[in-house]
Parts: C-alpha cells; sequence; structure tokens
C-alpha cells in the first residue's frame, strides 16, 4: 500500500482514476488486436491487406505500441507512488518464470537468428539475460514486473513490425527443421503474442494490481480462452455446414403430395441417378448401429443390472471394473484387429469383410458405454424405493424389475443413445472388417433371411457382403477419390456430423430434462 | 404390480426348495454356454445348436424361477465383459506372436533400417515416435486451454451460461473423427504449406493440433466435473478468510481437484494415442523417423495410422499382418496402462475428497 497524504489523497485518487481508465483503454486495444490477428490467421483479412488504407502489419505496430506505452507508463507510476496501487513488494517465483522464460525465447532468437552469432555467444547471452529476467520477476515489485517485461515486449514486436524487419514477404529457415516461416503467419502470432501480454498486464493495472489485480489478469486469460475454445468448435461446425449444407441439400423438391425428395440423402450412387447420393451409406450405418444395439444392449445392462444390485464389491468386481475401463479406452482401430483376427474368418469364408462383423465389432465398443452409463442409473435410484419395495414382501428380483428398472430407464435410454452417437461415427474398425467399397444399391437385410438345410440353419448374403457406411464414404473419398468430388465429401461428412450431432443433441436433452425433474 | 408380489424367502429356503428341474436348466444353459465357447472357437457353423439349447434352458428357467434365472444370466452378462477383454488380448498377443519370432527385441530397435517389408524389417520404432510427438503436441494443445475452459465453466460462468455451455462442449465431444480429418486434409494441411512453406502435405505438427482440438471438449467435460466436485464449504473458507475469487480457485479449487484434473488430462491423452481417422487421411505414411528427430514438420507415421494405413498391403502377408497386430499390442498396452492409471488416481481423489458426497 502507498502511503498518502490526506491533503493529496484526493489528487492521488484522481491521477488513480485517470490511470485505471488508461489500463482499461490498453486492455481494449489489445483484445481488439487480439481479434484482429486471429481473423488474419484464419485469412478472413490477408496479412498484406490493409485497414482503411493503413497497411495491416502498420495498424498492428501502432496499436501495440500504444498499448505496450500504456502498460510501462501505468507500471512506472504505481511504482513511484504517484497513483494508487496495492501492489507486493516482492512477485514471486510463478512471476517470474514467464518473464525468464521470454527474455529466453527473445534474446536467443534475435542473437541466434537476425544478428546470427554462433551458439558459443547466443546460448550464453540468452541465458544470463534469462537467469536476469528470472531475478528480476520474481524479486521486484509487483507492479513493475506485472507491467515492464510484458509493455516492453509488445514495444519491441512493434518496433520490428513499423521499422519492417518483419513484413508479409518475410521467410524464415530454421535449420534442420522442414519449415520456412512466412511473414503471413508470423506477423500475426507475434502481434496475437505481444497484445494477449499487454491485454493481461494492462487488466492487472486496471485493478490496481495486488489480489485484485492478479484476479481481472486471470479471469481475461480464461475468460478468453474459453470464448476462443468455443468459438473454434463451433465455427467448426459452421464450416462444415457451410461447406455441406449446399451440396447436401442440391435438388430438393417436394411432392408428390406432403412428401420431400432430398436426392443427395434419398438416391444412391451410380448412373442410374441425376445426382449421386448417400442412401447406400446411411442405410449401411442404419444396420450397423441396429445391430450393435441388439447385441450390446442386453448385455451392458443385464452386467449393469448385476454389478448394481447383485455383485457384493470384491475380488470379482474389481477385475469386471478394470475389465469395464479396458474396453473403454481400447482405441477403435484396436477393436478393428480383434474383429479380423476373430470374427472375420468365423462368419464368411476367406474372411471377406461383411455386415455382421460390423455389428459384433462395434457391438463390442458400445458395450462398456450402455454399461457405465447403466450402473449410473441404477446406482443413483434411491435406496428409499428399494426399501419401500422390499418392506412390502417384494423379491429382489421383483423389485428390480417393477421399481429399480423403471426409475433407471431414463439414465439407461441416455447412455444408448450417446453410445450410438459415438459408435454411428466409427471409421476404424469398419475399415478392417465391414466396408468393401462403395456400392450403388442399399443393402437387402430383411429380404436376404432365408433357410438352409446344414447348420446354422439360416443364412442372410446381405448380412455376410460387404457395405457401406456414412463415415466410411468420407474417408474413401479423401483415400481413393471414389465416390465423387471434394463437394461430395463435404455433404457426407455434414450428413455424418448431422446424424452423430442429433444422437448427443437428444441424449443430452433427455438426461438434462429428467436431472431437472430428479432435482425438484 | 400387486399381483407380482410374492410372499418373502429367505436364500436357505429357496435352496432347499429349489426343485431338480431348474437344477438341470441351469446346468443345461451352463454346459451351453461353454460348448457354444468352444464351437465357435473350433467349429462356428455348428455354434447354433448350444444357442438352442441356451435359448430353450433359460425360456424354461425363466418360467420356473424368474429370480434366479434373471440373476444368473445377468452375471453371464458380467462376466461377458471380462471374456471380450481377454480375448481381445489373447488375439492380439496370438496374432503378433509371429512378428516378435523374427523380429525379437529389435522390433524397438534404435538403428535403421526400421521398416522394410520386403526384408521382413518391421521395427515399430518410427511409429512409436510419431505416436509421442503428435500425442505430445496434442497434449499441450488439449491441457492447458481444456482445464482453463474446465475452471471458467464451473468457477466463473454465470448460472445460465453455464447450463449452455456444459451440453454445448459434449455435444462436440461427439464430433466424428474422420470429419476431423476430413477438415484437416482440406483446410488445415493446404493452410499448413501456405504458411510454412511445407515440402510434402502433412505433418506431426499438423496432426498434433488438430488431435489436441479433438481431444479438448472431452478434456474439458471430464475437468469440469473434477472441478464442481470440490465441495462449496473448502472455498467458502478461503473466500470467509478475504481471499479474491481467484485466490482462492488458485489455492483450493486446483489444489483439491489436482487429481481430477490430471485425470481428465490422461483421458485426453488416451484419446489422442488411440486417435486413428484423423492421423491416417492427414499424414503421409512415410515409415521412418524423422530427421533430426525433433522436426516436427516431419511427415512420418504413427502406430494406429500405420494399421489403418497399411493394412490393404498386408492382408496377404502374415508377417507383415503381424507387424501391425504388434503395433496394436503397444497401443493396447499403453492405453490400458493411462487407464489404470487414471483410475488409480480418481480412486484417489475420491479417499481425499470423500465424506462430503
Amino acid at each position: 500500500m502507498s502511503a498518502s497524504h490526506a491533503s493529496s489523497a484526493t489528487i492521488e485518487d484522481d491521477r488513480s482514476g485517470v490511470a485505471r481508465s488508461a489500463a482499461t483503454t490498453a486492455v481494449g486495444l489489445s483484445v481488439l488486436t487480439m481479434l484482429l490477428a486471429v481473423a488474419n490467421v484464419l485469412n478472413w483479412i490477408t496479412t498484406d491487406a490493409s485497414v482503411a488504407s493503413v497497411a495491416l502489419s502498420t495498424l498492428y505496430g501502432v496499436a501495440l505500441a500504444v498499448a505496450g506505452v500504456v502498460t510501462v507508463a501505468v507500471g512506472l507510476l504505481s511504482a513511484s507512488a504517484v497513483i494508487d496501487a496495492n501492489a507486493n513488494d516482492t512477485s514471486g517465483v510463478l512471476s517470474g518464470l514467464p518473464v525468464g522464460l521470454l527474455a529466453l525465447s527473445v534474446v536467443g532468437l534475435v542473437a541466434s537468428q537476425t544478428l546470427g552469432y554462433g551458439v558459443a555467444i547466443w546460448a550464453p547471452a540468452a541465458l544470463v539475460c534469462a537467469v536476469a529476467a528470472f531475478l528480476f520477476g520474481s524479486l521486484a515489485r509487483e507492479d513493475l514486473t506485472a507491467t515492464l517485461p510484458w509493455g516492453g515486449f509488445a514495444l519491441f514486436v512493434a518496433a520490428v513490425l513499423l521499422a519492417g524487419v518483419i513484413t508479409p514477404s518475410w521467410t524464415w529457415d530454421p535449420r534442420h527443421l522442414g519449415v520456412a516461416l512466412t511473414g503471413t503467419i508470423t506477423v500475426p502470432c507475434l502481434a496475437f503474442a505481444a497484445s494477449l501480454a499487454t491485454a493481461w498486464a494492462a487488466a492487472k493495472a486496471t485493478q490496481g494490481f495486488g489480489a485484485r489485480g492478479r484476479q481481472a489478469g486471470a479471469y481475461l486469460l480464461i475468460g478468453a480462452n474459453a470464448l476462443f475454445m468455443l468459438s473454434l468448435l463451433v465455427l467448426l461446425v459452421a464450416f462444415v455446414v457451410e461447406k455441406g449444407a449446399g451440396h447436401a441439400l442440391r435438388g430438393i423438391h417436394l411432392g408428390p403430395g406432403l412428401s420431400v425428395h432430398v436426392p443427395f440423402v434419398m438416391n444412391g450412387a451410380g448412373l442410374g441417378y441425376d445426382i449421386d447420393g448417400v442412401f447406400p451409406a446411411i442405410v449401411g450405418t442404419f444396420w450397423l448401429v441396429f445391430g450393435a444395439l441388439v447385441f450390446a444392449v442386453p448385455l451392458g445392462v443385464g452386467a449393469a443390472v448385476f454389478l448394481a444390485e447383485y455383485a457384493e464389491r470384491g475380488r470379482f468386481t474389481t477385475v469386471v471394473d478394470i475389465a469395464t475401463d479396458g474396453l473403454w479406452s481400447t482405441p477403435s482401430i484396436v477393436y478393428g484387429l480383434f474383429g479380423y483376427a476373430f470374427i472375420l474368418p468365423r462368419l464368411s469364408p476367406g474372411g471377406r469383410p461383411n455386415v455382421l462383423a460390423g455389428m459384433l465389432v462395434l457391438g463390442f465398443m458400445l458395450i462398456p458405454l450402455v454399461l457405465i452409463t447403466s450402473r449410473e442409473a441404477i446406482d443413483s435410484v434411491p435406496d428409499a424405493y428399494r426399501d419401500a419395495s422390499v418392506a412390502l414382501g417384494v423379491g429382489r428380483w421383483e423389485t428390480i424389475r417393477s421399481v429399480v428398472l423403471p426409475a433407471a430407464v431414463p439414465g439407461v435410454i441416455t447412455g444408448i443413445i450417446l453410445g450410438v452417437g459415438r459408435i454411428a461415427g466409427e471409421t476404424a474398425p469398419i475399415i478392417l472388417v465391414a466396408a468393401g467399397g462403395l456400392n450403388a444399391d442399399p443393402i437387402r437385410v430383411i429380404h436376404g433371411f432365408r433357410f438352409t438345410s446344414s447348420p446354422p440353419f439360416v443364412a442372410n448374403d446381405a448380412l455376410l457382403s460387404a457395405t457401406n457406411a456414412l463415415p466410411y464414404q468420407v474417408y474413401a473419398v479423401i483415400e481413393t477419390g471414389v465416390g465423387g468430388s471434394e463437394s461430395f465429401g463435404w455433404a457426407s461428412a455434414f450428413v455424418l456430423l448431422l446424424v452423430v450431432l442429433c444422437f448427443y443433441a437428444v441424449g443430452i436433452a433427455t438426461r438434462m430434462y429428467f436431472q431437472r425433474k430428479l432435482e425438484r | 404390480m400387486i399381483s407380482s408380489i410374492r410372499p418373502y424367502r429367505s436364500r436357505l429356503d429357496a435352496l432347499s426348495e429349489r426343485a431338480t428341474d431348474e437344477v438341470v436348466a441351469g446346468a443345461i444353459g451352463a454346459l451351453s454356454v461353454v460348448a457354444f465357447g468352444a464351437l465357435f472357437l473350433a467349429l462356428p457353423t455348428y455354434s447354433v445348436f448350444p444357442v438352442v439349447t441356451f435359448a430353450l434352458a433359460a425360456a424354461y428357467g425363466w418360467y420356473r424361477n424368474q429370480g434366479a434365472t434373471a440373476k444368473s444370466l445377468t452375471f453371464l452378462a458380467t462376466a461377458s465383459t471380462v471374456i471380450i477383454l481377454g480375448l481381445i488380448v489373447v488375439y492380439l498377443l496370438w496374432k503378433s506372436l509371429l512378428v516378435f519370432r523374427i523380429m525379437g527385441l529389435d522390433l524397438f530397435r534404435l538403428a535403421s533400417p526400421f521398416w522394410e517389408t520386403s526384408k521382413r524389417t518391421f521395427a515399430l520404432t518410427p511409429m512409436i515416435w510419431g505416436t509421442v510427438v503428435t500425442t505430445l503436441i496434442a497434449t499441450c494443445v488439449a491441457g492447458p486451454l481444456g482445464i482453463a475452459g474446465a475452471i471458467f465453466i464451473a468457477e466463473m460462468a454465470p448460472p445460465r451460461a453455464r447450463g449452455v455451455v456444459k451440453p454445448a462442449v459434449e455435444m462436440l465431444a461427439g464430433i466424428p473423427s474422420i470429419v476431423y480429418g476430413f477438415i484437416g486434409f482440406n483446410v488445415v494441411n493446404p493452410a499448413m504449406s501456405d504458411y510454412l512453406g511445407l515440402v510434402s502435405l502433412g505433418s506431426l505438427f499438423a496432426v498434433g493440433l488438430v488431435i489436441g482440438v479433438m481431444a479438448l471438449p472431452t478434456v474439458v467435460s471430464v475437468a469440469e466435473d473434477a472441478v464442481t466436485a470440490v465441495p462449496d464449504e473448502m472455498t467458502d473458507g478461503a473466500l470467509a478468510l478475504g481471499t479474491t475469487d481467484w485466490q482462492s480457485i488458485k489455492s483450493v479449487v486446483i489444489p483439491a481437484s489436482f487429481s481430477g484434473l490430471s485425470a481428465a488430462v490422461l483421458l485426453g491423452i488416451g484419446r489422442a494415442v488411440g486417435e486413428t481417422m484423423a492421423a491416417t487421411v492427414m499424414l503421409g505414411h512415410n515409415q521412418a523417423l524423422p530427421d533430426p528427430l525433433y522436426d516436427v514438420f516431419a511427415n512420418t507415421e504413427t502406430l494406429t495410422t500405420l494399421i489403418a494405413s497399411q493394412y490393404g498391403n498386408a492382408i496377404t502377408r502374415d508377417d507383415f499382418m503381424s507387424a501391425l497386430f504388434a503395433a496394436g499390442v503397444v497401443l493396447f498396452v499403453t492405453v490400458l496402462c493411462l487407464s489404470l492409471l487414471s483410475r488409480y488416481i480418481e480412486a484417489r481423489m475420491q479417499s481425499t475428497l470423500g465424506g462430503s458426497t
């Protein structure tokens, strides 16, 4: 706390108010620069473009210079007690480490790459500077360590950009690495890093440093990260929709009657169709998922009932828990290998890929998903329900069947839906065990059943033939170019994303609905 | 429901009253299961017979004594998870035996030649290195960003925003990896070669970035659960001492949920290790170590992409296929260890934070 006389207190408050609004402006300016840099990396603005007849890199330079000057000035004023602040007298190791790292990378890169010194000079120089910076960062007053290095870094970057040391046409080939770093990406990345640094430093200054200043700085960083992350993910989905929806909805028309015809979704692929579609792939995915459900749901739910209701905690349940975890985390390609080695040779002569094998392998993957969520759902049924039922003289299985399971059904169904969402998008095992090229017509499973005179007495050629599936379709477009152009691939990816996200949306919505019902 | 109420019987009574026909039905059911296992391994077409006898025995048992039958059936379902995992282990090991016999410990040799299929040289070192590098890059992306995101959702976001963001993040965890791969192949790879002047399309760096983004929602979602699990009493205590929110997050919430957070990161690592499709379509499949070793912009191979991309070439050769199974074994063991580790960490967290459920 800086001491202040009663008479000068109001003047100091005024000055502090001005300093804090200057810091707030610097935060705003830095955040704008960050957004600009992100737009630049995403190629919405090109690096050699100009905004309002000012070249982009000049714009970065000016903005960073202003933010840097304000940051440094506020720090110095606070340290010389001109303005009021609650800065600590020392900063601590946690503040020193990033300062040291900053010095290490800046000095190291400049000395070795820009000035061209050999290892014997740049390495010790960078190390000495880093240690000095670390000591300064840990031991000096907090308002200095929070502002000077970061504002200084911004000023340095601003000078580099304004002086034209790094321009959009600049390139750098680091030795031994197979890259040539271009100015088009370096400029926005530098601008982003520097503006992030000033935003953080200035945010601390707006609260007059100290605990509240650190909170402001941390919240700014974490908030920016959350915003960045969410927008990135939303952007991904929006990008696929933008690229794929047009092709997927091409030639859509109403009628006859109330029916809608979406050629891309309802057509097969081949000469007979005006617009090639993914209907065979959709049917394939449907059968794969359906088969996996028939196989995995009874096993998963049954095991969940046993573990939650019958089993005593002991060695057996531990083994089962480990097995479930193991199945849950086993990579999908390993399931594919397993299916190839274990299931294929037993289902079809010569071990050709077939639908039934795909169903079983996806079913294996689905079991742990269903088991874990069902068990949670059964465990969360209040014991009072069971007690009440048993108190009426109802047996154990009767209680499970008529009390516990009905209460757990929402959770079980949610788990199944989410699990289906996950396996519907699986590609790797399908490549190994179920897929074989792109068929023009959907597989006909229901019509495929016939009885035979030798065991196993039932045969279904459709189940034992290879199929196409939505995720495989996307893969095939990339890998072989089969199935058409890039826009066909985007449209397939769009349909796949739509299917999978719908499953997830429905699953999560049901879970939230029942959670709210339970909480009430 | 009332009609289904039966008089209570103790377990002992039930056992003594259990009729011979029930015991026989149970024995037939159990025998059918064993016979099915044996026949499916040896003569799969004949495994239809035990299926039929099992169905008959189960139906009879269901009719005579529903409770006991249900218990046996659910036990069978539970045992099947263990059996499936066991089968996976056995078949992976069995199929990879050949390459272990050819290569011995040279499977992990440190000097070239690594991978020359025509000379029966199958060393997995380049692929293991590729997996390590992509996983490291992915973890650097998904770990810190994911944990910060989780802290934002759990501690900073207003409740209403939280109700929207949490399900949205969970939904994004469901984007199939092939969709990421398609974006990576058509957008990230060309952008990388534009910005960084890469000679070849695809690099470990680009793959690591994409996998990191892919693992991000998973890490956020699990880490958020860990942060929310910290009892309010702990933060209340800190706040009552006059700390700021951030101080209580930094000094109370993060240390208390540390094991949960590391479990979340481990889960992300596990997902990155096992990620197949995005890497397969983005990489150039060059089964050699990058030169120099730390060149993250090089085009090598990972364990998963080796299997997915070489499967077509290997299908006619036992030794080649066996090498792919060896890659599967390495993957499986790695991921199983990660999962056991995160299980151990979570168990420890429960005992630390226990008593406040």
